[in-house]
């Protein structure tokens, strides 16, 4: 690459520095200059950096369980149910209370699957998932989960961001945010086929953010696993050789205009953009390609074999990616309608049919990252953005959201394994001991991160903003 | 990072003004707490913990403003809650034992055990006993507005006064400047000023081609034709004079609109859908877009311009087409990002509102007032009571046609049309009408002629199995409740039907669940068995892969298809997904009568089989007729002409002011608040707001009052932005006293005041601006100046900036030849054909494919899916009004630009134009490349690094290098920048 002397020593280091475009570019949004070079390095956006205290994990899978699955038929069991099944109550059904201010008489509905004690904690899970009872031991079931957002839209956009009605920044940005990524030939946030609705790219997007910490989606919802890959890192037909030389003839070009101009930040992040991205071009697609995963661990997660095939993909997916540094995975179980997945408002044995596609490569995730030694420092986190109601919808043979209690699971980071937190009333409706809400869990999943959700803060138009807003308090009850 | 808001506004308070600590001195003057700095701790521990623990759990009960103050007590103020009530003082400072609050707290049955709806969190409560043994540091004082939030009037306000953006705007003396032979105009002398001051000097003028370049660019978003730079570089008069003939034809082409209306579209967040939860089609979006470039073009004042977004509907119209600009102006109170699905309809009326007063603040004003809906701004002078007395006006506003729904509705507003066109409509409603008629018709004789489906017509029952699609009987339906069989009739689905029971428990209900195989759109038809004493308002639910439907049926009138189904609409499905029907006695007048459900593929797929020859001929020929029908129809469909319809909002039937929202909560409301505008604007009158009207009116003339001391700052501060990359004032979305201060306050208002001056003309600031020698100077600075001034806020050279998405793409599509320069109109496939407000819609959004190639200003600007090279590069959030839009440098832009076929594609196309063009040497061919894609000839440095690529390659290979070679120019650093 030629170029002329004075400025090679500053270029150089572009190439050299892997993130350095990183750091230039947020020079160049921050308006400043060629002179601070030398500590610019420094503030590179996605550099690893030093949490607020000595953090239990250093990065996180979420498990995405879209459109609310059922917590009274999965882990949080209620012999009441079965004595009162069919009758007739009242209850403050929460869509009933935000349109008319009152509850109605709900049918009591009892769960549809049994549950077993599982592992030497005796958790017990019930028949829909087990595969994920075969790992109990390992599970911090959270029983007393509440959140905001009656439908799907305001409770997804809540559960990533904070917020129901405003744009903010989603979790997995805010994480990057504080700690950068280890690995900087590869995104920090990356979320596994999400979905177009229910918020969309909002639920993986910066808001105000810099752009350095948008989460980069790979496939999406409806997109078969195998086909899921990052934008743009290949497209063109072309041979391996004619990508090259194209890459070197935009290098000389790029080359040969800024070498006219004096040393400019701005530039010099373009030129080193195209390094990373030629670097990218290299990694990327090796860490999504399961080619030299063992016939062992392919089974496992049950890949090649229906219907685990494609969510045993994305977690196997995000195991590697995290192995290789990515701070934060979400892995969507969803599709891009308006009542996704686990929305069964009628029908609840359909929930079988969605617990078979998720339970084994669930289970296989966890017990993975255990055998490798990865779980201590990874939470996986497994949830929806609400639960369901104890009771049929509309008299129906389905259950309606349930945003006022529910369960979720968390696994390693330094969570109490083999136990259930908190309650929800007799009847799985509300959490009423020991209540998370979801503000509190996003303060505790920081918090393991070594983040304090007080002080990791933004100052946007004027004021600072934080996920939790102005609420959010550390659930130290749930640490090991 | 920063410390967190809520702890930090009280000790900058108290560190700024000293408020916060005299407060606490007069109130707590016997405390032991007495130095500053203890005082705001504690003051903001009770803010941060305190406040929300009383007013989420406490107030509701015991506050005199809810008029309850159970058992004598109140805890609404500081003074009521050392006076307590029947059992005593509440809260006894620095006591923990003798504070009743704390006993009652503890929940252990000793006392009252409060708040009664459950024990607080052991957090809460050790925060409240930490509280008492501060002393009880709480500011509330007695007197404000019995609410809880409302602060005194003016405490905030009377220091934030003073701020500079909150002054009338000056008329600043021309400064002398040494170098009186650079400035060309005004502008210039104030830019000189302060260099000279800074011992600084200009940057020489950048070159012709340079200069044109960022003009075109600047003013029409394109790069200038070939034409354009031929002109230029011959034109042998000054460059004054030169330049000026440059910019007054862009200024007076559309395409200046097109550029300038989308700096306006990103302040106005305008979008076409509603992104977010369930996305809408906003599908007459379109209009407002066109509006704007209208008024753009049209050099509409800008006062005006504002007047009309904020209150059209109110304005007088002189014509007929005046009306139907200014309603179809209103669009921008619209185009928010609203969660039409949010369940508690109050809550998103407020929400609405606030998004409102957040677009309005900082389009107009650059100010954030959304922070005062909780609670007074934390460091601008606007109080709660400012934010509701603006509330008011909005909510005196319709913006929601329907906020009953599951899914709300915005209004749609019929815009005035021409006689001719309403008769176009009327004829075309005939013709769809009669084409219906007869294909229905066509279906029921191939209905009949099929053996399998010849049943129907028939008097006897149906075998589900025989009929296409999925037809349920109501014996496979899942029955909750009581359904007793019939046998009542004849023309059964399957073998009988059933009709409820009306049970004390609860309704009964039947559910059929498809179990579709295939995703796609079904018919839903339902079978009944009618009768006199049946039900008039049968609940239907159909839940389908779009959402929810409901529907009435009457079933004392005979079902129309043979007397057996009656169609509920036809709905999208997806395989294996949550379909389902479901009928309910819930409410029922009469009988509810059940005989099955039939999903019928709507896509034609389920055409019978004939095995009877006999009929085959006709079956044969009547299909043809269908197949005829139906082309027929669809064509027709597709023609429908467009009633014009408008996004607006209206006054609405119920005017009335707000009351003060406690910590912005619903729930807990205070006094109301007479409507009216911003108290620290001091010289501006608010007219007094006529009976039944809402004030958008007087809200409109009060925003765009000559002596507004915002609204011409901000708008010609980002006149600035969009000229030179950054305002004078940096942060362009906020004047308010977090902002950051204006480089040069003489020069901002110098221009504010001109610009008003000039009768708000836009067009005249632009030609003002870019004609000066500010904006002529190059990009290149010596290294003295660069270190002197790296931000380069003093402008000693031109700044350069990277072009955003829209002009990228245009100048690509430009550069090959292939940009559709097409003006306004529609530009979202699809959505003609689909009614606005149907949540179907959102999956045109979610399938769509970008191919169109016209300006990028026409490109479908959806909330949830963005064309892709919008997304790379920081297209403008279309969530909140933005001026200034990220320029972000990351790699998955250069990832665009390496590996997408759209850059591929036009590197073909451009690379093309100059193959077909006859030149002798590569060289000259290489400059005309230049030309198109970099608006100037190659430099040497440039050729020696792409001709080898031509030079090397084959008769076979030529066409694929000069590809190559276009496809590096675009990826090249300087056709992504203006310099």
């Amino acid at each position: 690459m030629p170029h002329d002397p004075s400025t090679s020593s500053r270029r150089q280091l572009l190439k050299s520095t892997a993130c350095g475009f990183g750091a230039l570019a947020w020079t160049a949004l921050r308006g400043e200059n060629a002179a601070a070079s030398g500590s610019s390095l420094s503030i590179n956006p996605l550099a690893d950096k030093v949490p607020h205290f000595r953090p239990r994990a250093k990065r996180v899978i979420f498990l995405f369980m879209s459109g609310g699955p059922s917590q009274v038929d999965s882990f949080d069991p209620k012999p009441l149910l079965d004595r009162t099944d069919g009758r007739t109550m009242h209850f403050n059904d929460p869509r009933s209370v935000a349109k008319t201010g009152q509850g109605a008489p709900q049918r009591v509905m009892k769960a549809l699957w049994k549950f077993k004690n599982y592992g030497e904690s005796g958790l017990p899970v019930s028949d829909l998932f087990p595969h994920m009872g075969s790992v109990a031991d390992d599970l911090c079931v959270v029983r007393s989960m509440a959140t905001e957002g009656v439908a799907h839209g305001p409770a997804t956009i809540f559960m990533h961001t904070g917020s129901t009605a405003f744009v903010r920044p989603s979790m997995g940005s805010w994480v990057t945010y504080g700690l950068g990524t280890e690995n900087e030939n590869l995104p920090g946030f990356v979320s596994l086929s999400p979905a177009l609705g229910n918020g969309g790219p909002r639920n993986y997007g910066n808001a105000f953010l810099p752009a350095a910490y948008q989460g980069t989606p790979v496939g999406r919802a409806g997109i078969p696993a195998k086909e899921s890959t990052f934008k743009n890192i290949a497209g063109l037909p072309q041979s391996s050789d004619d990508r090259r030389r194209q890459f070197e003839t935009i290098r000389r070009l790029n080359a040969a205009q800024t070498s006219a101009y004096a040393e400019d930040s701005e530039w010099d992040a373009v030129l080193a953009s195209y390094e990373l991205a030629w670097r990218m071009q290299t990694a990327a697609p090796s860490v999504l390609d399961l080619a030299g995963e063992s016939q062992a661990t392919l089974k496992l997660y049950g890949i090649g074999e229906e219907p685990t095939d494609n969510y045993g993909r994305l977690c196997l997916m995000a195991r590697r990616l995290v192995e290789s540094g990515v701070r934060y995975v979400q892995v969507n179980y969803t599709d891009n309608t308006n009542n996704p997945s686990w929305d069964q408002h009628s029908n609840m044995p359909k929930h079988e049919d969605h617990a078979r596609a998720v339970d084994k490569p669930v289970a296989a995730l966890v017990r993975d990252l255990k055998a490798r030694g990865l779980l201590e420092d990874t939470i996986v986190w497994w949830g929806g953005e609400f639960g369901r109601t104890p009771y049929a919808q509309q008299n129906g043979t389905g259950r309606d959201h349930n945003p006022g209690g529910f369960s979720v699971w968390l696994a390693g980071g330094g969570f109490k394994a083999g136990t259930a937190f908190g309650a929800t009333d007799e009847y799985g409706f509300q959490a009423v001991e020991n209540r998370v809400h979801m503000h509190d869990l996003h303060a505790t999943i920081l918090h393991a991160m070594g983040l304090d959700h007080e002080r990791l803060t933004f100052r946007h138009a004027g004021r600072d903003f934080r996920l939790t807003d102005v609420h959010g308090e550390v659930v130290h009850g749930l640490f090991a | 990072m920063h410390i967190s808001l809520h702890r930090s506004f009280r000790l900058i308070r108290a560190a700024a003004f000293g408020l916060a600590a005299s407060a606490y001195g007069m109130i707590f003057a016997d405390s032991n707490f007495a130095s500053a700095a203890d005082d705001s701790k504690g003051i903001a521990f009770f803010e941060s913990k305190i406040r929300p623990i009383l007013v989420e759990h406490c107030v509701k009960c015991h506050s005199v403003e809810k008029k309850l103050s159970k058992g004598g007590l109140r805890l609404d103020s500081r003074a009521a809650m050392l006076k307590g009530g029947d059992s005593g003082p509440a809260v006894s400072p620095g006591h923990v034992e003798e504070s009743l609050l704390l006993q009652a707290v503890a929940y252990d049955g000793g006392f009252y055990d409060m708040p009664p709806d459950g024990k607080l969190k052991e957090t809460q409560i050790a925060d409240l006993r930490k509280w008492v043994e501060m002393g009880a540091p709480d500011p509330r004082e007695e007197n404000v507005s019995h609410s809880t939030v409302v602060a005194s009037s003016g405490s905030a306000g009377s220091a934030g006064k003073d701020h500079w953006a909150f002054r009338p705007v000056g008329n600043p003396p021309i400064p002398k400047v040494t170098e009186n032979s650079w400035p060309h105009d005004p502008i210039d002398r104030f830019i000189l000023y302060a260099l000279e001051k800074n011992r600084l000097k200009p940057a020489p003028p950048a070159s012709r081609l340079a200069w044109l370049r960022r003009v075109w660019f600047d003013l029409a978003g394109l790069p200038p034709t070939v034409k354009a730079i031929e002109n230029f570089l011959a034109d042998s008069r000054p460059d004054a004079e030169a330049r000026a003939t440059v910019v007054d034809a862009l200024l007076a082409s559309p395409q200046f609109g097109e550029r300038w209306g989308r700096h306006w579209l990103d302040v106005a967040r305008f979008a076409e859908s509603s992104g977010g939860g369930r996305t809408l089609l906003f599908k007459d979006a379109w209009r407002y877009r066109d509006y704007v470039i209208d008024a753009l073009n049209a050099d509409m004042p800008y006062d005006r311009f504002l007047r009309e977004q904020i209150a059209g509907d109110l304005l007088s119209a002189g014509t007929e087409s005046d009306r139907a600009r200014q309603l179809t102006a209103t669009g921008f109170l619209v185009l928010g990002p609203t969660n039409y699905e949010e369940q508690e309809k109050y809550q998103l009326r407020m929400d609405i509102i606030d998004e409102q007063l957040d677009t309005l603040g900082k389009t107009v004003m650059g100010m954030t007032i959304g922070c005062a809906r909780c609670h007074d701004h934390k460091f601008d002078p606007i109080s709660t009571r400012d934010y509701y007395a603006l509330a008011g006006i909005l909510r005196s506003t319709r913006t929601l046609a329907n906020d009953t729904d599951n899914v709300a509705r915005w209004i749609d507003t019929p815009l005035p049309a021409s006689g001719e066109l309403a008769d176009a409509i009327a004829k075309h409603q005939a013709e769809l009408e009669s084409l219906e008629t007869e294909a229905k018709r066509i279906r029921q004789e191939i209905l009949r002629l099929d053996p399998k489906t010849a049943a129907l017509s028939g008097d006897g029952p149906v075998d589900p199995a025989d009929l296409p699609g999925i037809a349920l009987d109501d014996s496979t339906a899942k029955a909750v409740g009581g359904w007793k069989p019939s046998t009542y009739g004849g023309k059964f689905l399957g073998e009988g039907a059933v009709y409820d029971e009306k049970r004390k428990d609860g309704p009964s209900t039947l559910t059929f669940d498809p179990n579709l195989a295939k995703s796609g759109k079904y018919e839903v038809r339902l079978a009944y068995v009618p009768h006199s004493n049946r039900a008039s308002n049968t609940p239907v639910t159909i839940l389908h892969a779009d959402g929810e439907e409901l529907k009435r049926v009457n079933q004392r009138e005979m079902p129309p298809l043979e007397g057996r189904f009656l169609s509920l609409g036809t709905f999208r499905f997806e395989a294996g997904g949550a379909g389902f029907v479901l009928v309910s006695n819930e409410g029922a007048d009469g009988a509810v009568s059940v005989d099955g459900v039939w999903f019928l593929p709507a896509d034609g797929s389920a055409e019978t089989q004939v095995t009877d020859e006999k009929d085959a001929s006709r079956l044969t020929e009547v299909r043809k007729e269908l197949a005829a029908t139906e082309k027929k129809l669809k064509a027709l469909r597709a023609s429908t002409p467009v009633r014009p319809l408008a996004m607006t909002v209206r006054e609405h039937e119920k005017i009335e002011d707000s009351p003060v929202h406690i910590r912005g909560n619903i729930k807990t409301l205070g006094a109301r608040v007479p409507r009216g505008a911003l108290s620290v604007i001091e010289g501006v009158s608010f007219s007094e707001i006529p009976e039944h009207s809402s004030g958008r009116l007087q809200l409109a003339q009060w925003l765009t009052d000559p002596n507004h001391p915002l609204t011409a700052r901000v708008m010609v501060n980002r006149i600035w932005l969009w000229l030179f990359g950054d305002g004078l004032v940096r942060s362009s979305d906020n004047f308010g006293t977090t902002g950051e201060q204006p480089t040069h306050p003489e020069l901002l208002d110098h221009l504010a005041a001109r610009f008003v001056a000039d009768g708000w003309s836009v067009k005249s600031l632009v030609r003002t601006i870019v004609l000066s020698e500010t904006y002529a100077m190059a990009d290149s600075a010596t290294p003295e100046a660069i270190a002197a001034d790296p931000e380069n806020r003093l402008l000693a050279r031109f700044p350069r900036r990277r072009l955003d998405a829209e002009s990228l793409r245009d100048a690509m599509l430009m550069a090959a030849g292939s940009l559709d320069m097409t003006l306004g109109g529609p530009n979202i496939l699809g959505a003609k054909a689909i009614d606005a407000n149907d949540s179907g819609a959102g999956s045109i959004e979610y399938g769509y494919k970008f191919e169109d190639v016209r300006r990028s200003v026409y490109t479908p600007a959806f909330r949830n899916k963005r064309q892709e090279l919008f997304e790379a590069f920081d297209f403008a959030d279309v969530n909140q009004p933005i001026a200034r839009r990220e320029r972000s440098t990351v790699a998955p832009q250069a990832l665009f630009f390496l590996n997408h076929p759209f850059v591929r594609q036009m590197a073909e196309t451009t690379a093309k134009r100059v193959l077909d063009e006859i030149i002798s040497d590569e060289r000259t061919r290489l400059d005309r490349l230049s030309l198109l894609i970099l608006s100037r000839p190659a430099t040497d440095a440039e050729a020696a690094a792409l001709l080898p690529v031509v030079r090397n390659a084959s008769a076979e290979t030529r066409r694929q290098a000069w590809t190559e070679v276009a496809h590096a120019l675009f990826a090249s650093v300087e056709f992504r920048y203006v310099h």
